[in-house]
């Protein structure tokens, strides 16, 4: 029964992609403007089905499990794909621009995917971790990594745009990316989110290592320091914007690392380093 | 019977330098409209001068005279712009009827201008028919055309999507603007310079939201009346650009032989306001902006040429529309031809049978007064003479009108004919 409702949010979440790719790649072509709207609402409308099913999905999971879902990849890249998409609808709510959900949809269907092929993996969680210290920790951080995510979306919206301005002839034809200052003040909202809810993140994770007595605990862990890394990088990012007015394309340049910096600290650290954090 | 002719020049068949030559004045227009009611094969007209053509529309009162009238129009013209006919014949056209009619619908459309779906055309044809109305030398015919004109116009903008977007190079920059600022609210524009082209996109940058207008120019003077029409601070500059560092949209075009606006000073400028974007707009040629500008982050340098090459690629985007505004133009002309000619021809037809009952009643009274008849036989005689009028006018009327349907071009020669022939008077042919 679990397994039925991931495969048809999986596949879901897969149209849905595949319907936001499309809206953006067709764009305003003068052939396209009578089904593009259609195509927007049914990706729009698919990916907050999506969203439903896959929190369903966690909220069964999480029953059956006794605890919060987070011990293997499975549970954590399901979740990332929901704090991904969760995002991604309250800045739809907030600002309408559905066109991000071309660039960051597809990443939440491959975590999904991802999740869904390490379906029959579950690990056991250590007792000690079995508490409301997991959920507000794990939860912050993914929230955090899907506001960069939006960050990396609105960057690469950004140099799209701008790319066409400055090839000039196509400038105006597609008219779905918001203006080059949106792109950018969007993602540097983004990005203030991002840094604010890492931190908490972070802070809540150092509290919880007081408070954990049978595991043992070692600061100069790998995930922690390229966590630290990556929360410098966006730090930096703000810092400089503020300072010497970087903004622009050195911005969704940054944006675009720091997406790089995420993945590093969220997979490969797992991957090709040793952790108190893997997810095996 | 009327004929519409049409003689002009645009910028299709000729040169900006002919053209020029034939444009006219408020003043000249005046005199010229004046000048051609007075000829005798021209009942009315209209005078277009835009900067992309000149027309002149004209209703000639016969066939005959319709060529007459043609050769008058290119006489006029030559005569008052002292423009020899041969090379006038050259780089223009001229146009009759159906043509004419399908003429003005494609100019009114702007299916016929350099950009096709600019919306200024419209403005200019409505003030160019409302000033020859206003002095007199518009008539049934003309009035009834450009009505319709308008309304074809209308029709083609609302129906298809030829308007849409950016179909000139002053919206095509208010448009670039949109895509780079996330809101013009609260922006600065800066005129560098003089000129039409950089007015008309600083006022749609006005009317899309900027709210600052400066007004650079070398002469202080100038500066000043140039910025009071945008209410405006004026601003003279020398080497000095340091006004560029609250503009965040820059349009030049002076008349400098070299680059105003280096990379170089830019850069320091950009340093200054922090590295805002700003969008520069060179209208200028010879350039006054150095092309290195745009290697700058937040610059964003358009010329001339590459607003152009937007607004092609715009165009080409909707050159299928065109197509469909083009159908709608032959279709919609040919309808009008066909009521005015119809329209026309009617008054002709309603005198032919008002004289003939006029006769027949003349006679019928005549021969009651002969002879005495009862009421029963008074009234068949009458029933028979009115019988006689509709069976002999039958044929040659509906004839006639087939002859309007099929868009003959005779049936001018037999209005003209039988209004000739049966001495008709049709003087009060014009209803509005």
């Amino acid at each position: 029964m679990i397994n039925f409702l991931f495969l048809v949010t999986l596949l879901i979440y897969l149209a849905a992609s595949i319907f936001q790719t499309l809206s953006f790649a067709i764009g305003n072509r003068s052939g396209a403007a009578v089904i593009r709207p259609t195509i927007e609402r049914v990706a729009f409308w698919g990916t907050t089905i999506g969203f439903a099913f896959l929190t369903l999905f966690i909220v069964l999971w999480w029953l059956q499990q006794g605890h919060f879902p987070m011990t293997h990849w499975t549970d954590s890249t399901a979740f990332f794909a929901w704090a991904i998409t969760l995002i991604y609808l309250i800045i739809v709510r907030l600002t309408h621009l559905r066109t991000l959900g071309s660039f960051v949809m597809p990443v939440a269907f491959i975590a999904i995917l991802i999740s869904y092929s390490f379906a029959t993996h579950t690990a056991a969680l250590p007792e000690p971790l079995q508490n409301y210290w997991l959920l507000a920790h794990t939860t912050l951080i993914f929230l955090a990594y899907a506001a960069f995510i939006a960050a990396f979306g609105f960057g690469l919206m950004y140099l799209i745009t701008e790319r066409k301005i400055r090839q000039k002839t196509d400038a105006l034809l597609d008219n779905l990316l918001p203006s080059l200052g949106t792109s950018d003040e969007l993602g540097y909202r983004c990005t203030i989110l991002g840094v604010i809810l890492l931190t908490m993140g972070v802070i809540v994770g150092s509290l919880w290592t007081q408070y954990i007595r049978d595991v043992p605990w070692r600061w100069l862990d790998a995930k922690v320091i390229s966590t630290l890394v990556t929360w410098f990088i966006y730090v930096a990012q703000i810092g400089i914007r503020q300072f010497w007015g970087w903004h622009g394309r050195r911005a969704a340049y940054a944006a675009i690392l720091g997406f790089v910096a995420v993945l590093c600290t969220y997979v490969g650290v797992d991957l090709f380093l040793d952790s108190m954090h893997t997810y095996r | 019977m009327n004929q519409i002719v049409s003689v002009g020049t645009s910028h299709h068949v000729a040169p900006i330098e002919f053209r020029e030559r034939l444009a006219f004045s408020e003043e000249q227009l005046t005199e010229s409209l004046q000048c051609l009611r007075e000829s005798d094969q021209v009942q009315e007209a209209v005078i277009i001068s835009t900067c992309n053509r000149v027309e002149i529309y004209a209703v000639a009162n016969s066939v005959r005279n319709a060529d007459a009238a043609a050769k008058i129009l290119v006489e006029f013209l030559s005569d008052y712009h002292q423009i020899d006919v041969g090379s006038l014949k050259k780089w223009s056209y001229v146009h009759h009827n159906l043509e004419t009619i399908q003429h003005l619908f494609r100019v009114t459309s702007s299916l016929d201008s350099m950009v096709v779906g600019e919306s200024q055309i419209l403005g200019q044809i409505k003030a160019a028919y409302d000033f020859s109305r206003a002095s007199g030398s518009t008539g049934p015919v003309l009035n009834r055309l450009f009505t319709k004109t308008f309304s074809v116009g209308k029709r083609i903008r609302s129906e298809t999507t030829i308007t849409t977007g950016a179909v000139s190079i002053s919206y095509a920059a208010v448009e670039l603007a949109k895509k780079i600022f996330n809101t013009l609210e609260g922006k600065t524009v800066a005129i560098i310079g003089a000129g039409e082209m950089s007015e008309l996109t600083a006022k749609h940058l006005v009317a899309n939201g900027v709210s600052n207008v400066i007004v650079a120019n070398r002469t202080y003077e100038r500066a000043v009346k140039i910025a009071e029409k945008f209410n405006g601070t004026p601003f003279a500059y020398d080497s000095d650009l340091d006004f560029l560092i609250d503009a965040d949209i820059v349009i030049s075009s002076t008349n400098a032989p070299d680059y105003l606006i280096k990379r170089r000073s830019l850069a320091n400028i950009m340093r200054k306001r922090k590295h805002r974007y700003m969008f520069l707009i060179d209208i200028a040629v010879p350039r006054d902006i150095e092309p290195d500008v745009s290697k700058i982050d937040s610059a964003f340098l358009y010329n001339i040429d590459d607003l152009e090459a937007v607004v092609a690629s715009n165009l080409k985007d909707r050159q299928h529309e065109a197509v469909r505004a083009e159908q709608i133009v032959t279709e919609e002309a040919k309808r009008f031809y066909d009521q005015l000619q119809i329209f026309q021809v009617n008054p002709t037809i309603k005198a032919l049978h008002q004289q003939f009952r006029e006769v027949a009643d003349t006679e019928l009274q005549a021969c009651f007064y002969k002879a005495t008849l009862s009421d029963q036989q008074e009234a068949a005689v009458a029933s028979m003479a009115q019988a006689i009028v509709k069976k002999l006018l039958h044929h040659p009327m509906q004839n006639l009108r087939c002859a309007v349907n099929d868009g003959d071009a005779d049936h001018g020669q037999y209005v003209q004919a039988l209004q000739e022939l049966f001495a008709l008077d049709v003087s009060d042919e014009n209803p509005e």
